[in-house]
């Protein structure tokens, strides 16, 4: 509650500071501190330590699972911000107003990651989406943008409406809005729950970009500002798997049986046209936008699996993808010829920087020593945990290798071809920050127990 | 015959003459009030159901944003009284299909009615107050309600930063 007020207010803040401070360093100084101050917060509230006495009815649960997730997420945008805010001025005049949308985005994001109510997980979805299509949208003069925006907006306001038809029939199923009086283990599924249960997956599945609801993604990513869509694709869309897998965890896992089928052929599906198509892009900027769905498909599997090996794996799952991601984009932004031969030769000029992305993609492609080895190992745990879908394993694990060609090849046109890969200017602070979170990357590949043990004490 | 119903009877008439006007007339400029004359005269018979709440949203929402949007589409397309389009032969038969089926559905869900015993709860009820929405507006929805104010601002934000010239 604390982080939910303070990024609240702090997007009302970031607007006046966009009248009121004439630098925007100082633009920028007030959004991180603002952040800092909320990450403190926020921590401070995992140990019982309560900014406002609010009478919530029942509306939201503060646990530690969404608290943890909560610090994570804005740990990420704190480093997003150090990474790519300079990015941001680039994209357009409203520069404090991004950073107002970022924060609205952040309340968003508490909301769905801690709801326990219908009402509060559709105005959480629809904190995140509205000033997503502005963010996506920002770069005015560009007709790429634009059509991405309307696009986004568009289809996102479809599956809003489908949610909403989803939380009516719900509702008319149950009496009520509270996610934990939805079903018990007796209830024998009628068509008013199977229905509402369908919308809402297949909206939640929209939002996550699985298969076959994807088909605004690689558009949308590729249309969007990069700095934004390294945004999107990473901190937002963990926090919409969280509100997935709580919506499902609470509301529907007593009657796992009748909807598991569903959602291991949604994750196949996610897995298999996210990787394949990933592989015949020629622009990094939009394999990534693919690798994103192909990632959604790995973080489906806490869904299929709904314990609580999945409920750590999804922790570290996106901790690791959002650090990775971020890290890849904020290098990626910084590049002037987004496909794969504007990377060529990039070791020769950028030594370091090739490095810590090498870091990256490895984590990606889930190769051992890395976070995102681990975050896919939990993943498949989680399912042989939960047993039955031995068929699913075997497949993601293919899957997974086919990822490493695409990622792979990024690697090798870095080391391996010559070329002329042109870079805007970096500063050496850049440097240090994205060294720290490659640092971070293989850290948590090394001793993962860092983030559980905090994590349960 | 007390007020109640006399103004009953009244807002029927008006409605159905005012809704038979919205089919009838040439100028679509007039079926559009005539369409506004109506939602006044249904949310008048919500006034008698006791459901204000309903009266002022159907209001609000119909006769002043959805009518007024459709207002000036038909404004923007300048259509003229004599220069009706020639309608489809085919478009005429999907029309009465659908029209049919309307009124199959009503037919059917109207058909075991038991109109005798079934008299209008006017002024009686409270459901519908919206004494009663404020309260619980303020008092179990209070989160959500306060919520969305953060809705409502980023998407003033929002529209700002799209529609501010560069």
């Amino acid at each position: 509650m604390n982080a939910l007020i303070i990024s609240a207010i702090m997007g009302v803040v970031m607007m006046f500071s966009g009248v009121l401070l004439r630098q925007r360093s100082a633009v920028l100084a007030v959004a991180l501190s603002g952040l800092f101050v909320s990450i403190v917060l926020n921590i401070m509230e995992m140990y019982g330590f309560h900014l406002f006495k609010v009478n919530l009815n029942g509306m939201m649960h503060f646990d530690r699972f969404s608290l943890f997730f909560n610090t994570v997420a804005m740990g990420c945008t704190f480093i997003f911000l150090l990474l790519s805010a300079k990015e941001m001025e680039k994209v357009g005049l409203n520069y404090a107003d991004y950073f107002a949308l970022i924060f609205f985005i952040l309340s968003g994001i508490i909301l769905s990651s801690s709801f326990s109510s219908l009402l509060i997980l559709f105005l959480g979805i629809e904190i995140i989406s509205i000033p997503l299509y502005i963010l996506t949208g920002s770069d005015k003069k560009n007709l790429k943008s634009n059509e991405a925006s309307l696009k986004y907006f568009l289809l996102g306001a479809f599956s809003t409406g489908l949610m909403l038809m989803g939380i009516t029939l719900i509702y008319g199923h149950s009496g009520s809005f509270a996610i934990d009086l939805v079903t018990t283990p007796e209830t024998k599924p009628g068509i008013l729950l199977i229905a509402g249960l369908l919308l809402l997956m297949f909206s939640m599945a929209f939002k996550v970009s699985a298969a076959p609801f994807h088909f605004w993604t690689p558009d949308v990513y590729d249309g969007a500002p990069t700095v934004f869509t390294s945004f999107m694709a990473t901190i937002v869309k963990a926090a919409v798997f969280i509100a997935f897998i709580r919506l499902f965890y609470h509301a529907f896992g007593d009657i796992h049986e009748t909807w598991k089928y569903l959602v291991a052929v949604i994750t196949a599906l996610t897995l298999f046209i996210g990787n394949i198509t990933a592989v015949f892009q020629q622009s990094v900027k939009r394999m990534l936008a693919y690798s994103s769905i192909a990632q959604a498909g790995f973080m489906l599997m806490a869904i299929l699996a709904l314990n609580s090996v999945a409920s750590e794996g999804i922790l570290l799952y996106t901790t690791a993808y959002c650090l990775s991601t971020i890290g890849l984009f904020a290098i990626l932004v910084k590049m002037k010829d987004y496909t794969f031969e504007g990377f060529n030769g990039f070791a020769k000029h950028q030594p370091l920087l090739a490095a810590t992305a090498v870091i990256f993609l490895l984590s990606l492609a889930g190769i051992p020593l890395t976070a995102g080895f681990l975050a896919k190992f939990y993943m498949i745990n989680a399912v042989i945990t939960r047993g039955g879908f031995l068929w699913l394993v075997i497949f993601a694990v293919l899957m997974a290798a086919v990822s490493v060609y695409y990622y792979f090849r990024v690697i090798q046109a870095m080391y391996f071809k010559d070329g002329d890969a042109q870079l805007i200017e970096v500063s050496p602070a850049f440097k240090w920050a994205i060294s720290l979170v490659a640092a971070l990357v293989i850290l948590l590949g090394v001793y993962p127990q860092l983030l559980f043990s905090w994590y349960y004490f | 015959m007390g007020i109640t119903q006399i103004l009953f009877w009244i807002l029927s008439v008006m409605a159905l003459f005012s809704a038979l006007m919205v089919i009838t007339s040439k100028n679509p400029m007039h079926s559009v009030i005539w369409l506004i004359i109506v939602f006044f005269a249904i949310s008048g018979h919500y006034l008698l159901l006791n459901a204000q709440f309903l009266a002022i949203v159907n209001i609000i929402v119909y006769a002043g944003a959805i009518m007024v949007l459709f207002l000036y589409v038909l404004m923007l397309m300048d259509l003229k009284k004599e220069t009706e389009p020639a309608k489809n032969r085919w478009l005429k038969v999907a029309g009465a299909m659908a029209g049919g089926s309307l009124l199959l559905v009503l037919v059917a869900a109207l058909r075991k009615v038991d109109i005798e015993n079934g008299i209008a709860e006017t002024r009686t009820g409270d459901i519908g107050l919206i004494e009663n929405l404020g309260t619980a507006l303020f008092t179990e929805y209070v989160v959500p309600f306060e919520i969305s104010s953060i809705l409502f601002l980023s998407a003033m934000v929002g529209a700002v930063v799209i529609g501010k010239k560069e």
